[in-house]
């Protein structure tokens, strides 16, 4: 008989929160969004901090509290950890949409391998708890009765049924209350007098569509045994990868892009197989050291990839002789582009441009290429940033200028210059002063006669800088 | 050589300037400047506060305003009393359609001068302004700054245009800098970090020195000098302003004194039958003369009109404060006590000294405010009567979080911040580490002094529920007007301070509920017992209703049912109307703060022999036992004993009130003190005198408003004494009022006998209402309204209901869904209430019901439903909770009912027991909370209100009991208290040792009144 596996991590959010924060365990602690209370731990809830309180209002019913949002990345990420530590236990594991920690797992014909059913349950737990992870686990026969069981923590966190008739036996006593429901179906059910699964799974299915829903006779369906649905794992998005260890450690340059051009190519065609190119090669060369190749646009040529590797390689050499070779790929979804016979060539050619930078990045590194963005500031190093540039290469936007800058060149960090206090003033003195609330910065600019045309020089702190120059 | 600043925002330019108005004048003054302009954006808020500061200080202030055309600022100054009224008018247009039309400000150029910043329109401002116009040149040594100016030069020479010095101030001294950086942040809503080229570049936004902002126009003295003719030119004051009352259309000619004095004496002759005693007349005399010879004489034939208008229409109205200590108030019917009679101080009311307007308060029903409002707009004109405004300012927690937001700081920190601190401050370190947070962190250092700096800064304007600015010309001559919140409304750019200190006239058009609820009461009387009673008719000094108020028995009686007062009734024993007029006085921060309770109740009660420190005395303070309680006899007080005249004596009044913010009162220590002494009066008794002035003087009632306000509260008790049905039922349907729930209301009523029915869709209406016990002739039960069902609404739901059942009578639940066409939200509303437990009893199936899909149609076949599927019946406890989650109260019980058994197994007493228990036994108690009380004059001390189905228990919680269990005492619906009983003159407290969780089963948490 087919064995369903139920893990759920409760109330996961805080404990990603107090993963991060592990002083925060002994006291009162919640995760607030948006700013309410979300989850609150036992300590809170006991101080009368309730989720979907106003923050405000939970601090003043609790002044221990402690509360801070959690990032869905951060939830997200432990979800992932989780769902990869569980692939190790099933071959078929199927986490619950949402940020819910909930996933089901195929657990038949497991025992086999680990002893018992009980013992493997015994070692899911253990190993997701070992991510520091609080777990339930629940083994069934049906997914809704092993998620029911797993949610409401039967068995102390942890249960294995024997035969189906113990699974609806002892999920029909769950308290609806516990499976964490929509909130609104759970209290119009309880003002109902529905508390239990037994009593939810006994009310008319047609009466519950009318009255409830969709979802609730979803729900209805799966606890009354009527609907069943196949475990649906997600896809192993895990990206291609070519790995070797070399018995003689490769010092040469040339010897070791042999090396990588005879894993590359195949890794190119297994990816043009399913119509994917390579979006950016990671080249992991021993522990510590990994470049990260980008091609000018999604390729499939192993020769234009290979020279970019050459070049990093050539730029960069590795420090020491290289045991072994790691190439990840990060694939797209190959465009196909239609070739226009007829079409005009036009006079600049972008793609002849974003492959030179891409070399030039291959050679010099990915932050070598940047572009000037204007910032609202005023202190003049403030009021533009380098960015880099990663995508394709923008095209010209001239704009007009109002107002001639009369500063020609700026200089990348003012230099001092004692002389300006005794140059004759041009133009000036201006104020800029601000930045009081982090670290505080008063200038006075003037334009002075320098030794060679007009400066832009100030003096802050009693000493005198030059800022720029001017024609 | 001095300069005259033209450009000065103060912080009523909201979230800009940083500088109170008062405090742009001083510094200027402190300067040596020969005069200021203030000149906010897009109005003249800060003009009145200016000008008064101005006025004392003897330096002549510019009123102006600075609006935006083409993007750019212009300033506009008023240079006469026309050029005023033209700048009032723009405004008035610039906030009615949202931007300044150039042509129309063009048009309103008369008597302005304006000052071009740059931008678009320069040739017309010059054709319309003429030698008017000049250009500012603001010079903040800003980049960028000096290419601006050069362009306006070039532009003003072009077009002939003078050009003026000048520097736009935001702050009065550079230090404020910071503060302004985070208006700015809070305006525009970014933080500092954020805020980028929104942020001044410097801080040279001050106000300059003579001697600096020569230096900064070293180039052009001129226009420096400039400055002083622009400011020679200015002629206009805001003391020039020469208000008009509107005169009411007058019959036959008739002038306003003459129509008053007719009205009067016509009103005192109905008043006193026909046969005016004399002390009246003279009394209307010598107020007739004041108020010829003040001329206001239309201020109170518009009062007049408006209550006559009230009476003609039904709508219970009364005048309050102030006003009832005028006999011509009282012949008119705007007030209902006859001062007279009571001894009250006219000059309390007017002075020919004060010469300031009167201040005439008038409390109409809330439910029918609206029509009086709507009808002195469409006697005056929305240009003729608008609204006061008022002044939102910052206090502690909300300078934190603006702040803190400005800082980056996390909500979730300023959040714990907000708790740690006070609502009025201060923000303080200790604070910050209370919060759990670092002081020493920058951040929070920074948050410390500019969340202070920020505190009573104006964050915005709001509109007075009810004060009207009334004009004889449209009032834009006068003030800008904004549009108010409604279609049709205006509010001013004033509040109530500012058209005081001006001296203008203001009507207070207030909302009580308690008039309402006596409307109500007076019908339910007439339409059910034939009784035709008004204020003026009930039976007055009833034994009964003075026994059960001598008891503490008074839930929901105006202005005696709070817990102070109620704890108070059974030691002052209150036996006649005056004794209200005390009871209602005594209890009230000033007098206990004062420390005259204590002294009062012994003299009242014997215990401590009545005596006068001066013969002088006695006529003032006799009625109240030697101890001064009122306002009015302080102002006796100073007259008879310190040769005060009466003006002087109402400003010693006014001072008092005031003494905390500006410290006025201490100039009249020496002199009350010593004139004391030098009449022969003990130094120690007129010390106290004036400490008990300070004490009392801004929280402290006036004894005409105290006696107004023991009107309603003789009236309500009365009806609460011998109609308790009806003073349940008009109070239900006048709510939200009064100082308990509707829960807490009905349970109190049960507990007196009253029969409470639950609402109904076969039988209850829209309201509460009497109805017929059958079988018992002459007695009522209260019927509950659909009202009281939460969520329902009146002009869908309710008249569906209502008109469904006026055809026929429902005959089952699928049929009353059928026609009235509800939805499934009105449906469970009403099943979850109970309200259709005629149709079916059970309230599980009827919500199943509800919650099925509804007919859409009224005239759908009328199908047979499937039969509702098992459900559990409600327990009487689950009963009386949904009861409470539905209407927010129960006629089946109280929520502690059910669970009498259990508590009374645990060895726990009801409150009945409680209050009988002896002075010093120690016991425990669980009821549930209905009031949470920590007075600012306690020390700390909680005052809790716990309640079970036999009646309430005070219970009192020092401050270190409050402090282990903080948590507890804040959130518990139903709490348990271990302490000992103190009984004393029929009053009994529990006072707490231990605070615990019952832990009982889920009660409803009742609408307690938590620290209010």
């Amino acid at each position: 008989m087919d064995r369903t596996a139920c893990v759920d991590l409760p109330a996961l959010p805080l404990q990603v929160l107090l993963l991060g924060r592990p002083g925060w365990a002994s006291g009162p602690a919640a995760v607030v969004g948006r700013g309410r209370i979300r989850w609150a731990n036992r300590a809170a809830r006991r101080a009368g901090v309730r989720p979907g309180t106003g923050h405000a209002a939970a601090v003043a019913a609790c002044p221990a509290l402690r509360a801070a949002p959690v990032a869905a990345a951060e939830i997200a990420t432990a979800r992932g950890r989780a769902l990869a530590v569980l692939r190790g236990f099933s071959p078929a594991v199927e986490p619950a949409g949402g940020a819910a920690g909930t996933f089901w797992l195929d657990a038949t014909g497991l025992e086999r391998l680990y002893g018992s059913v009980d013992r493997w349950a015994r070692e899911v737990a253990g190993a997701v708890e070992a991510l520091g992870l609080r777990a339930r686990i629940a083994v069934g026969f049906t997914r809704f009765g092993a998620w029911a069981a797993a949610r409401a923590g039967l068995g102390r966190g942890r249960v294995v049924f024997a035969d189906p008739g113990q699974e609806g036996a002892a999920v029909g006593r769950v308290p609806l209350a516990r499976l964490g429901l929509a909130p609104g179906l759970t209290t119009t059910l309880e003002r109902l007098g529905i508390t239990t699964v037994a009593a939810f799974a006994a009310l008319p299915a047609g009466g519950v569509r009318e009255r409830f829903g969709p979802e609730a006779l979803r729900l209805h369906r799966l606890a009354t045994g009527r609907a069943w649905a196949p475990l649906v794992p997600p896809p192993d998005t895990a990206l291609p990868v070519a790995a070797a260890r070399f018995d003689h450690p490769e010092d040469r340059t040339d010897r070791l892009l042999f090396r990588i051009k005879e894993r590359l190519d195949p890794l190119l065609r297994q990816m043009a197989g399913r119509g994917e190119a390579v979006a950016e090669l990671r080249l992991g060369l021993g522990p510590g050291r990994e470049e990260r190749i980008r091609p000018a646009a999604p390729a499939c040529d192993g020769r234009r990839l290979l020279d970019l590797v050459r070049l990093r390689l050539e730029a960069a050499a590795p420090a020491g002789p290289v045991e072994e070779l790691r190439l990840t790929a990060v694939p797209v979804r190959r465009q196909p582009v239609q070739v226009e016979l007829f079409a005009a060539r036009p006079r600049r050619d972008p793609d002849a441009a974003a492959r030179a930078l891409a070399r030039v990045r291959a050679e010099l590194g990915n932050g070598a290429v940047v572009r000037a963005v204007l910032r609202d500031a005023h202190l003049p190093e403030a009021r533009f940033a380098w960015e880099p540039l990663d995508g394709p290469l923008p095209g010209p936007r001239p704009r007009a200028v109002g107002m001639r800058p009369v500063v020609r060149r700026l200089l990348d960090r003012p230099v001092p210059a004692p002389e300006a206090a005794r140059a004759p003033t041009v133009a000036g003195p201006f104020e800029v002063s601000g930045g009081w609330w982090h670290r505080e910065v008063r200038r006075e600019y003037r334009f002075v006669r320098g030794p060679a045309g007009l400066w832009w020089v100030f003096r802050a702190g009693g000493r005198w800088y030059r800022h720029g120059e001017g024609p | 050589m001095a300069y005259v600043p033209l450009w000065c925002k103060s912080n009523f330019s909201f979230l800009e300037g940083a500088g109170h108005p008062e405090d742009l004048v001083e510094w200027a003054h402190g300067l040596g400047l020969p005069a200021v302009a203030v000149t906010d954006r897009d109005g003249v808020y800060g003009a009145v506060r200016a000008h008064v500061r101005a006025r004392e200080l003897g330096i002549r202030l510019l009123v102006g305003a600075q609006v935006a055309v083409g993007g750019r600022p212009l300033v506009l100054l008023a240079a006469d009393r026309d050029g005023y009224a033209n700048l009032c008018r723009a405004l008035t247009d610039l906030w009615r359609t949202g931007r300044l039309d150039p042509g129309r400000l063009c048009e309103r150029a008369r008597g302005l001068l304006a000052l071009w910043t740059g931008g678009q329109g320069l040739w017309t401002l010059r054709e319309a302004f003429g030698d008017r116009l000049y250009a500012l040149a603001a010079r903040h040594r800003a980049p960028g700054e000096p290419r601006a100016e050069a362009a306006l030069r070039r532009a003003a020479r072009r077009a002939g245009v003078p050009v003026a010095a000048g520097v736009e101030v935001l702050y009065p001294v550079s230090e404020r800098r910071p503060l302004q950086d985070v208006l700015t942040c809070v305006r525009h809503k970014v933080t500092l970090a954020g805020a980028g080229r929104r942020l001044r570049p410097n801080a040279n936004h001050a106000l300059p020195e003579p001697g600096a902002f020569a230096r900064l126009f070293a180039d052009d003295p001129a226009g420096a000098a400039r400055t002083r003719e622009i400011a020679d030119r200015c002629g206009f004051d805001l003391g020039q302003l020469r208000y008009r009352y509107p005169e009411e259309r007058l019959p036959g000619g008739a002038t306003p004194s003459g129509r008053l004095r007719a009205l009067t004496w016509e009103g005192a002759r109905r008043r006193y039958g026909g046969r005016v005693p004399a002390a009246v007349r003279e009394q209307v005399q010598r107020e007739l003369a004041v108020i010829d010879e003040l001329d206001y004489g239309g201020y109170f034939l518009t009062l007049w009109e408006i209550v006559r208008f009230c009476r003609d229409r039904g709508i219970l109205c009364q005048g309050r404060g102030s006003a009832a200590n005028s006999a011509v108030c009282y012949c008119l019917g705007i007030t209902a006590v006859d001062p007279v009679r009571m001894g009250l101080l006219f000059e309390r009311f007017l002075s020919r000294e004060r010469a300031e307007p009167p201040d005439i308060d008038l409390d109409i029903m809330h439910e029918r405010r609206e029509e009086v409002i709507r009808h002195v707009y469409a006697v005056h004109g929305p240009d003729r009567a608008a609204l006061v405004a008022t002044t939102v300012r910052y206090r502690a927690r909300s300078a934190v979080r603006d702040v803190g937001r400005t800082l980056g700081l996390p909500d979730t920190a300023l959040d714990r911040l907000c708790r740690a601190v006070s609502g009025r401050g201060p923000v303080d370190a200790g604070a910050v580490a209370e919060a759990g947070l670092d002081p020493a962190a920058p951040a929070l250092r920074h948050l410390v002094r500019l969340a202070g700096d920020l505190l009573g800064f104006p964050r915005h304007r709001s509109t007075h529920p009810g004060g009207f600015l009334l004009g004889h010309e449209p009032l834009h001559r006068l003030v800008p007007l904004e549009p108010g919140g409604r279609a049709g409304r205006t509010v001013i750019q004033w509040d109530k301070d500012d058209v005081e200190a001006l001296g203008l006239f203001k009507v207070d058009l207030l909302g009580l509920g308690a008039l309402s609820q006596l409307d109500r009461a007076f019908r339910l009387l007439e339409a059910h017992r034939g009784l035709r009673l008004s204020l003026d008719r009930i039976p007055p000094d009833d034994p009964a209703t003075f026994d059960m108020l001598c008891a503490g028995d008074a839930v929901g009686v105006f202005q005696l049912e709070s817990r102070a007062q109620m704890a108070m009734l059974p030691r002052l024993r209150p036996r006649t109307y005056y004794d209200l007029v005390i009871q209602i006085s005594l209890v009230r921060p000033g007098p206990i703060a004062g420390g005259m309770v204590h002294p009062y109740l012994r003299r009242r009660s014997g215990e401590e022999p009545m005596s006068y420190p001066h013969p002088c005395l006695e006529p003032v303070l006799a009625k109240t036992l030697g101890v001064p309680l009122f306002q009015e006899q302080v102002m006796r007080l100073a007259m008879a004993a310190a040769d005060y005249t009466p003006g002087e004596a109402d400003q010693l009044r006014r001072d008092m009130g005031a003494w905390r913010r500006t410290g006025r009162i201490a100039r009249h220590r020496d002199r009350l003190v010593g004139r004391m002494v030098a009449r022969g009066i003990d130094r120690s008794f007129a010390e106290g005198v004036f400490e008990q002035i300070q004490g009392f003087g801004e929280y402290g009632f006036p004894e005409s408003h105290a006696a107004s306000f023991a009107l309603l509260a003789y009236a309500t008790a009365w009806l609460r004494r011998h109609h308790p049905e009806v003073f349940l039922c008009s109070l239900l349907n006048a709510q939200p009022m009064g100082f308990y729930s509707p829960a807490t209301l009905v349970d109190d009523a049960r507990r007196r006998g009253v029969r409470v029915l639950p609402a109904d869709v076969c039988h209850s209406g829209w309201d509460s209402a009497l109805e017929s016990i059958p079988g018992r002739p002459g007695r009522f039960a209260v019927r509950l309204g659909l009202r009281t069902v939460k969520g329902l609404s009146r002009d869908r739901d309710a008249r569906a209901v209502l008109a469904a059942r006026g055809r026929a009578p429902f005959a089952g639940p699928g049929d009353f869904a059928r026609r009235t066409g509800l939805g499934t939200r009105a449906l469970r509303l009403l099943a979850e209430a109970g309200a259709l437990n005629s149709l079916e009893p059970d309230r599980r199936a009827a919500l199943w019901e509800a919650l099925g899909r509804p007919p859409r149609r009224p005239d759908a076949l009328p199908l047979p439903a499937p039969p509702p599927p098992g459900l559990p019946p409600l327990g009487p406890g689950e009963a009386i909770r949904w009861d409470h989650a539905a209407t927010g109260l129960s006629p089946r019980g109280h929520p502690l009912e059910p669970l009498r058994d259990l508590l009374a197994g645990r060895g726990l007493p009801d409150a009945r027991a409680v209050r009988a228990a002896r002075h010093e036994t120690r016991l425990g108690y669980a009821g549930m909370v209905i009031c949470r009380q920590r007075p600012a004059a306690a020390a700390g001390v909680t005052f809790l209100t716990l309640e079970d189905e036999t009646g309430f228990v005070n219970v009192v919680v020092w401050k270190r009991v409050a402090d282990r269990h903080g948590a507890l005492l804040a959130t518990a619906t139903v709490l348990g208290v271990t302490g000992r009983i103190r009984a004393e003159r029929g009053v009994v407290h529990l006072v707490a040792d231990r605070l615990w969780d019952p832990g009982l089963p889920p009660v409803p948490a009742p609408a307690s009144r938590d620290f209010r």
